[in-house]
């Protein structure tokens, strides 16, 4: 189980919120969505994946509703709220921040 | 916000987790389906889905963390697995439910009692530690003895010293409230009225008291309602504010109500209603009621030191005060004060706000801290009990815990479950306990401070509070020697041999607390001994009297002002309606009542310089029928009889003693005695001698002397009667009552009282310890008892197989019994030990609460080792026969 110990604390909270920009997914939709758009690199199991979305939504940045899947199964779908959007940009800017801070490090250093 | 989704979510938890598992299993599903998608078979493709995700319990238990609090689900989860537990060994549980229900109830109990006695500052007071009691003491007979009932004392004491803020006098007294047939005897507080402010209580009606309607010439009648008295007797109406009531002699107008829980100086027997010092001593003294110094009431005074002042300074201040206010008194009867202040030798204290823990604290209080010493051993004893139990059950279950451990349960989360179960054991046991205790303390009540407010240590907060810090103490206490035990476990050994095999293996532990249990069991047996002899000391003492068969009657005359005639003829009519009362067999006239308060007057005797410096000589003044009344046997002589009139000759009964220090080498009977102030008083004559009583106190009357005059000579101005009733003294106390109030005037009446009762308070003391010490002693006899049975019965258990191997070698069953017996009588005897040598060294600190009894009495400390002893055979040899009844075929082949 490959899971993203690489990724930096909190960016899996990152990339999940801003898959969600594109509407209402499923956790397996964002999992798939996450995998295709980074080439296969980052896979983000299971067993990081449902914490995160329990911890986001008790948070509030995203809230839940059951709907039907593309094949007509029952899946819950994650919907951003405001207060998501928000934090999306607030994690971004910091994201931004400090992936800036370490190429300036490595490139300098 | 995140607390509120928290909790919605906890409503809904079912449902939650049935959304996650569906979420889950539909992400598996998805998996599975692309897998198919790409090329892959079905079973493949599960097979793969199933790799990807992992442990989907475990991913599921992660996403559902999210929203609880971990540590709060694990406590939880440890709760159930307890209960379960606990369910499963029923016996187990209540044995040790019940264990901690008897050691906590008995110091709940106790510490309740303790509590209102002497640690609880008075209810609504301001600042109680700078509240002090005030103490005077002087010599009297060469004797020190606490003095200053009077109001004019306690008004110089608060004129002349300066470390106090504020001062007030107060005092509590049995009064008639209301009239007629509504009259009833109920506590008065009587107080000035600087009294109430320091409190922080204002009233609840109307207003208090103020200084101007406190002081001479009479006071103003005025009362304060107490809020319990505003609220059944008037029914909390506001109209009971400008209504009349008459207590005692006066008829008061109420001005006010104290508020609620305000019970001045007295919780345990709390006022019904406040009235003026002044306005009381003014009706029952009479001018000059203000600046006498010859009758004391009762009063005492309060005081509150001022920032800055020490207590040794207050208290210095006070002597000094003291001192002024005997030149005082000298300066107004004109007397010398240096000769007496040289006699008196006066002096003051400033002691605690609360009377049981100052100076002059009462036997019961002293008993009762002992005993909640005592409760403390019980309750450690029955720890120590527990603990072993908790630790026999963590050795049996020695395997469960290798295998929980191997399977990777973490140790911390395993200590935390054995806690659990010793902390679920504790608060099951208190909360039985809290119950016990309402019943104990009723019981503590009624037989230790009779007459007192009921309390309700389950309603308490004090008391609660109490119970949940000795809980918590108690389940650490009984949770941690088997957690220790169990981080000794090491895992392979465990595992391998588990606790199965026929090692046997004594833990030093248990052994400990055993002897720690026999120790201090036999230390509160002895205890229990030496209370139960003192108790039978003080019941064998010869009184001089019969107590239990004599009524005292005694007069209220309230507002009805008789003359000494009067009043004579009055005593006259009620002694002879008495004697009419159908099971009444003697009366007669007393004045003064032995263990209530005597009288004494000076007495000059030919031949000896200073009659007083030989003691204390006290007298009663009585009519005829006085010995047959009393049951005091004549030794020589005659008694008083009704020849023995005014304008007779004056006679005169004395005592043994008193004949004895009066007249060593001659016959007393004809000797003249002068009773009076001046020694040219005309002589009474000896002709009789009676037997010594104790009028105060059971122990030797080396300084105390006791005689008897005739009532019709001597015409006391007051006095009441004494009855001998036959049969139960109880049931002739209505009927006389009844027949004797005809006879009374106006609002005045009589109270009808056992004379017994005055001896028991005297006893009461040494009642309480024999009882107590009796069943905490017993108490912790049987909890030692259970401790080593269970103990040997455990051992027992484990050492089968070596037992069986013995029999099958040809021991006989007496070899077992006596091998299994003599491990417990070894473990008895060193306890017993232990146990002796405390009480030895503890010896010392008990006499002084002793009645003629050593406190190393070895029959005391012989009975009790014996049946320590004998108690530990009969627990051992229960589980030895049925070691010995092995079945060595049966238990060789088990394993």
């Amino acid at each position: 189980m490959k899971n993203p110990p690489d990724l930096l604390p909190g960016t899996l909270d990152l990339l999940v919120l801003r898959t969600l920009t594109r509407g209402s997914m499923h956790g397996y939709g964002i999992a798939q969505r996450v995998k295709e758009i980074s080439g296969d690199v980052l896979q983000v199991g299971e067993s990081s994946l449902y914490p995160a979305l329990q911890r986001l939504l008790l948070d509030g940045y995203v809230k839940a509703e059951w709907g039907s899947s593309e094949n007509n199964r029952r899946a819950r779908f994650y919907t951003l709220t405001a207060a998501g959007q928000k934090r999306l940009a607030a994690e971004r800017k910091e994201f931004e921040r400090i992936v800036g801070a370490i190429q300036l490090v490595l490139a300098n250093a | 916000m995140r607390l509120l989704r928290r909790l919605a979510h906890w409503l809904r938890l079912r449902a939650n987790d049935a959304d996650l598992a569906e979420e889950v299993a539909f992400h598996r599903q998805a998996i599975e389906r692309d897998l198919i998608a790409h090329g892959h078979s079905p079973a493949e493709a599960r097979d793969a889905a199933r790799r990807a995700m992992g442990n989907e319990t475990i991913s599921r238990e992660d996403a559902r963390v999210v929203w609880l609090w971990p540590r709060l689900e694990a406590a939880w989860q440890d709760a159930r697995v307890t209960l379960r537990s606990l369910r499963r060994s029923p016996a187990f549980t209540a044995g040790v439910m019940i264990t901690f229900a008897l050691g906590v109830g008995a110091n709940a109990a106790m510490f309740s009692l303790i509590d209102r006695m002497m640690l609880r500052p008075p209810a609504l007071m301001r600042d109680p530690a700078t509240v002090h009691r005030v103490y005077l003491y002087r010599f009297i007979d060469a004797r020190e003895g606490e003095t200053g009932g009077q109001y004019a004392r306690n008004v110089d004491i608060a004129r002349f010293t300066t470390s106090f803020s504020r001062t007030a006098i107060h005092t509590t007294k049995q009064l008639a409230v209301g009239v007629g047939a509504d009259a009833r005897e109920m506590r008065i507080g009587i107080v000035s009225a600087s009294f109430f402010d320091f409190f922080d209580a204002p009233p609840a009606a109307g207003r208090y008291f103020g200084a101007a309607e406190d002081s001479p010439p009479a006071g103003a009648p005025v009362a304060v309602l107490s809020h319990a008295m505003w609220q059944t007797r008037y029914g909390a109406r506001n109209d009971a504010i400008g209504s009349r009531l008459q207590i005692g002699a006066v008829v008061y107008t109420i001005i006010g109500v104290a508020p609620e829980g305000f019970v001045g100086l007295w919780p345990l027997r709390p006022p019904v209603a406040f009235v003026p010092a002044s306005t009381f001593a003014a009706s029952v003294m009479g001018a000059p009621w203000a600046t006498t110094y010859g009758s004391a009431i009762g009063l005492s005074t309060i005081a509150r030191r001022r920032p800055g002042v020490s207590v040794d300074e207050a208290t210095a201040d006070l002597s000094q005060a003291l001192v002024q206010s005997y030149r005082a008194q000298s300066a107004a009867d004109g007397s010398s004060i240096e000769q007496r202040l040289a006699e008196l030798r006066p002096r003051a204290f400033a002691g605690p706000i609360l009377l049981e823990r100052g100076p002059e604290r009462s036997e019961v209080a002293k008993v009762a801290t002992w005993l909640s010493g005592v409760s403390l051993i019980v309750l450690l004893i029955a720890c120590a009990n527990v603990a072993s139990l908790l630790l026999t059950r963590a050795l049996t279950r020695r395997r469960e815990i290798a295998v929980r451990l191997a399977l990777g349960v973490s140790r911390s989360r395993l200590l935390t479950q054995i806690l659990t179960e010793s902390m679920a054991l504790a608060v099951a046991g208190s909360l039985l306990g809290v119950a016990m205790a309402t019943w104990i303390g009723a019981l503590l009540r009624t037989a230790f401070l009779p007459g007192t407010e009921a309390t309700r240590p389950a309603a308490d907060g004090r008391t609660l509070a109490f119970v949940a810090i000795v809980t918590l103490a108690v389940g650490a206490f009984t949770g941690l020697l088997p957690v220790l035990q169990a981080r000794r476990l090491t895992l392979t050994d465990d595992l391998k041999s588990g606790a199965r095999a026929g090692t046997y293996q004594r833990s030093r532990t248990r052994t400990a607390l055993l002897v720690l249990q026999g120790a201090l069991s036999l230390v509160l047996l002895v205890g229990a001994g030496l209370f139960v002899r003192s108790l039978r000391h003080v019941r064998d003492v010869r009184l001089g009297f019969d107590a239990d068969s004599v009524l005292v009657v005694d007069l209220r005359m309230r507002d009805v002002k008789l003359d000494s005639a009067q009043t004579a003829l009055l005593r006259l009519r009620l002694l002879g309606a008495a004697t009419t009362v159908p099971g009444i067999q003697h009366a007669t006239l007393e004045i003064a009542e032995p263990f209530g308060g005597m009288t004494s007057w000076p007495m000059f005797v030919q031949g000896i310089d200073s009659v007083s410096a030989l003691g204390r000589f006290e007298l009663n003044a009585v009519s005829p029928g006085y010995f047959a009344t009393m049951g005091t046997r004549l030794l020589s002589g005659r008694g008083i009889e009704s020849g023995d009139v005014d304008g007779a000759r004056r006679v005169m009964v004395v005592g043994a003693s008193m004949a004895r220090v009066l007249w060593p080498a001659a016959d007393p009977l004809g000797k003249c005695v002068r009773v009076g102030f001046v020694d040219t008083v005309p002589c009474t004559w000896v002709v009789g001698v009676a037997e010594d009583i104790h009028a105060r106190g059971f122990g030797p009357q080396d300084r105390n002397f006791y005689y008897y005059l005739a009532a019709a000579q001597f015409r006391p101005q007051l006095g009441g009667l004494f009855v001998r009733a036959g049969g139960d003294a109880r049931r002739a106390i209505e009927p006389l009552r009844l027949r004797l109030q005809r006879e009374m005037p106006g609002a005045s009446y009589v109270t009808v009282s056992r004379l017994g009762e005055l001896v028991e308070n005297e006893s009461r003391s040494w009642v309480m310890g024999a009882t107590l010490f009796t069943a905490f002693g017993a108490l912790a006899l049987v909890l030692a008892a259970v401790g080593l049975y269970s103990v040997i019965a455990y051992n027992v258990t484990q050492r089968r197989q070596e037992l069986a191997v013995r029999v099958a070698l040809g021991a006989a069953v007496g070899d077992v019994l006596r091998l299994v017996v003599g491990e417990g009588l070894r473990f008895a005897v060193t306890g017993a030990a232990m146990g002796g040598a405390i009480a030895l060294l503890a010896a010392p600190r008990i006499a002084p609460l002793l009645f003629n009894q050593s406190p190393r009495d070895p029959a005391v400390f012989g009975t009790v080792t014996a049946a320590l002893l004998l108690v530990a055979v009969v627990a051992s040899l229960i589980p030895a026969i049925r070691g010995a009844r092995v079945d060595p075929n049966a238990a060789l082949r088990a394993d």
